[in-house]
């Protein structure tokens, strides 16, 4: 820091300065790798899970890059385009539709904390962009699409090799910049009083989309065609899903104006993308809306009965009733816990539905045999997915969660109120999955397998979950964005989620297992038993949880309390 | 601490780490029943982390706090029973409006509900917040939610507040009504313990005074015995022993 002091002597000539020097990118980029140095520093438990994470990434990278790269390992020259289309469309999907519904985006660079600062937009785009490229995810989508490189090269030699080295390189930006540009305009929209019931509706269809892919994945692995194949990459290389990836192969195949073109879309693509981007960071740089009722007007009605929703008027009016009503208005109220909720519904409901029914329909006269035992099966992934969105119930509360704790609220009572409040919204959509399942499969008999086993394998997953959010629990940041998570919790996410699925899973299987075994007399026990053991599991969760959290209540607060 | 009057708050050796950083180490502290406690010190100084301690929100390294004579770690139920409490740095439950909100805390603290909704409507009356209506407690301004905690912390009439900064970002009016409310409850057998850097507030109301500094407490006792014949600043500048002058520095400015 070059600050000269200005002698006392001349007082009146304005001390010099000097002239700010402009911010680049690579500020930016720096920033970024500080604050995850910093996030890791002198934390074993962060540090493990940033290595969990790496490794994971690796392992994705590697797997990637050889399944890129096979059609020249293997010389199976046909394949570089199906390979390249298909697996490059994926990819960008993929990007475009998990940190929507499963991942979150790492949004330690808040842009709201860019807002007095004087740049403009433009730097602030690109510096943001540059820093969301540091990353394992980008980095192993980097690698594995190298394997493309490897494939163009081996066909089209040293040109077409550079050509898919270009396409990789803009086709990661546009994964990054979908990303990005989507959940910015989706927090956006869930902010905004006008449009944000039509924003969880755009959620919810999103997240629907997987169904149909996942089909359509399963149904292509079912029978490998070459030339579908190749019409669906060829398809596919012209939209900007897949056109920078296909780039190489069409060098390599003598096409060079193709490849060309193919690059241009992706460069306007990615353009358009931070244009979109941009847009959406300036709203969110603003300050945010909480996109709650009006103010104003006040309401008829005592300070407790405006606390109850009118759905609610039959819980009694304590402290057990308070907690529920709290929790069932959050839910609501709160865009994170909307679109947690609004996207683990919609996958939890639509995925089962469709690749039941779907097979069923797709396979007809197939060796498909939809029996009781398939169906509660598929009711066991998705009472434990719709339980599995409690997996950090306090992180969504944060430092809130102090409330309770100089209430004293015990861990029972607090942990019973919360599974309630979450079943007012999950129960009513479960029996509502049944009811369409049993539909579509023709079967009336079934409702009892279907409505017993999604109760069970429930009321097991919240006594998971219970323990779960109790010891793993994690903080959110505390941004406009409901999608935002800290660094590194993505891993800790998806671990904690598969610790969840696999217990949940366990203490499941007695059902499905009884379902296959005990025949025709299930078809009337199930209903019944099912909902007694859920319920049963679920009561023991929380009262031995409750235990757990009553011992660790401060260590709860400092972990899901955000660090500033 | 089974004397036969206990005092609203006593301290015990409490101690805590953070990492490598010691936030408070070792502090004793007796709050009297009755009294108007006010605790100061500089930034970092530890006050947040001990009245942190103090009611139940982080566990200390060691040592041990008493309100009223129970044990705020091992019997935390009757302690918290007799405790109000406006954290600071804490966010409330906000997505909720002010009436939802203090009726959520009275409800949480066993209270009949009507006794709930005539005491939300008062404090909300006196506390110019009546006028919010359905506004969400996230977009209050950051003196409205000052005052909606401090509300939260009154709504069940504890034998012992504990309050964080509550003259932070509150106008003058509503600081003279806090003060108002404050003097009020003290007047009827209630103690308060608060943190504060606005001395003139703290040598207007308080008749305790004690000065946190390193995580020690280096002054403590009546208003009289810490300030003698000299003014509170002048004081609380020697023990805390900061500069109070620029130098040759920030001549830029
Ligand atoms: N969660 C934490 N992790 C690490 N260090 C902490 C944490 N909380 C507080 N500290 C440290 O403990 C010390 C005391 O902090 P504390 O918040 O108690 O100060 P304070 O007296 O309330 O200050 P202020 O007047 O600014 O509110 C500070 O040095 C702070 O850096
Ligand atoms: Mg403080």
């Amino acid at each position: 820091m070059a600050v000269t002091v200005a002698p006392a002597a001349d007082r009146v000539t304005p001390p010099r300065v000097d002239p700010p020097r402009p911010v680049r990118t690579r500020h930016f980029v720096r920033l970024k790798l500080r604050l995850m140095g910093n996030n890791l520093r002198g934390q074993a438990w962060r540090i493990s899970l940033f290595v969990l994470g790496v490794c994971c990434g690796l392992w994705y990278a590697v797997t990637g890059f050889v399944l890129f790269a096979l059609p020249a390992l293997a010389d199976e020259p046909a394949w570089a385009l199906p390979m390249a289309g298909i697996g490059g469309g994926l990819l960008v999907l993929g990007w475009l539709l998990l940190p929507l519904v499963f991942f979150g985006v790492d949004e330690s660079l808040d842009p709201a904390r860019f807002a007095l600062l004087p740049l403009s937009r433009r730097t602030l785009v690109t510096g943001l962009f540059a820093a969301a490229l540091v990353g394992t995810p980008a980095v192993a989508t980097l690698v594995a699409t190298a394997g493309l490189v490897v494939t163009a090269g081996a066909l089209g030699g040293w040109s077409a090799a550079l050509v898919a080295a270009c396409g990789v390189v803009v086709g990661l930006f546009v994964c990054v910049a979908v990303s990005r540009a989507v959940t910015s305009a989706f927090a956006t929209m869930l902010r905004s009083r006008r449009v944000r019931d039509l924003a969880a509706v755009l959620l919810a269809l999103l997240a629907a989309l997987l169904g149909p892919a996942q089909i359509a994945v399963i149904n292509a692995a079912g029978r490998v065609d070459l030339d579908a194949a190749r019409t669906v990459a060829r398809i596919v290389g012209w939209t900007p899903l897949g056109a920078p990836y296909t780039a190489g192969v069409d060098a390599a195949e003598g096409r060079a104006w193709a490849a060309a073109v193919k690059l241009l879309i992706g460069a306007v693509t990615l353009g358009a993308l931070l244009w979109w981007w941009s847009r959406s960071l300036e709203s969110a740089m603003v300050g945010a809306a909480s996109g709650g009722p009006a103010g104003g007007r006040s309401v008829p009605g005592g300070a407790v009965a405006q606390l109850f929703p009118r759905l609610l008027s039959w819980i009694s009016r304590d402290r057990y009733g308070a907690l529920v009503a709290r929790e069932a208005r959050y839910w609501w109220r709160d865009a994170r816990r909307r679109s947690n909720l609004i996207s683990i519904a919609v996958i939890g409901v639509f995925v089962p539905v469709m690749v039941n029914v779907g097979s069923r329909g797709m396979v007809d006269g197939g060796d498909f045999d939809a029996s009781p035992t398939v169906l509660s099966g598929s009711m066991l992934f998705v009472g434990t997915l719709a339980a599995l969105t409690l997996a950090n119930q306090f992180g969504f509360d944060g430092s809130a969660y102090a409330a309770n704790m100089i209430a004293g609220v015990p861990g029972r009572v607090e942990l019973r109120a919360r599974a309630v409040a979450f079943s007012l919204y999950t129960v009513p959509l479960l029996l509502a999955v049944s009811v369409v399942m049993v539909f579509f499969l023709r079967e009336p008999a079934w409702f009892g397998v279907a409505v017993g086993s999604l109760l069970a394998s429930y009321g097991v997953g919240l006594a998971v979950n219970m323990y779960l959010s109790i010891l793993g629990a994690y903080a959110l940041p505390e941004t406009s964005n409901p999608f935002a998570i800290n660094t590194g919790a993505g891993i800790a996410r998806s671990l904690l989620g598969f610790v969840a699925i696999l217990a949940t899973a366990v203490l499941g299987v007695p059902v499905v297992v009884a379902t296959a075994l005990l025949g025709d007399l299930w078809l009337w026990l199930a209903l019944p038993v099912g909902a007694a053991y859920g319920t049963g599991a679920a009561l023991l969760g929380a009262y031995l949880a409750g235990d757990v959290l009553d011992r660790r209540m401060p260590e709860l607060l400092l972990t899901v309390t955000p660090r500033r | 601490m089974n004397r036969s009057a206990p005092a609203a708050l006593a301290l015990r050796g409490l101690v805590k780490r953070f990492d490598t950083k010691v936030a408070v180490s070792g502090l004793n502290l007796d709050v009297p029943v009755g009294s108007f406690y006010g605790l100061l010190g500089p930034n970092g100084a530890g006050k947040t982390t001990t009245l942190s301690m103090a009611v139940g929100l982080l566990r200390p390294d060691s040592g041990s706090a008493w309100v009223l004579g129970h044990d705020v770690w091992a019997s935390p139920l009757q302690a918290k029973q007799l405790l109000g409490v406006m954290p600071d740095g804490v966010r409330l439950f906000d997505r909720l409006t002010g009436p939802e909100l203090l009726a959520y805390h009275g409800l949480l603290r066993g209270m009949d509900p009507a006794v709930v909704d005539q005491r939300a409507r008062e404090l909300l009356d006196v506390l110019a917040l009546a006028d919010a209506g359905r506004t969400l407690v996230v977009d209050y301004s950051a003196g409205m939610k000052k005052k909606i905690a401090l509300a939260c912390a009154l709504l069940h009439s504890p034998r012992l507040l504990v309050l964080d900064e509550p003259f932070e970002a509150v106008d003058p009016v509503s600081a003279a009504l806090i003060r108002e409310i404050l003097q009020r409850y003290v007047g009827n057998g209630g103690t308060v313990i608060f943190s504060s850097h606005v001395l003139e507030v703290v040598e207007r109301l308080c008749t305790h005074v004690a000065i946190l500094a390193g995580g020690i407490i280096q002054r403590a006792g009546t208003l009289d015995e810490v300030r003698g014949d000299r003014s509170l600043e002048e004081v609380f500048v020697e023990v805390v022993g900061g500069r109070t002058a620029t130098g040759e520095e920030l001549a830029w400015l």
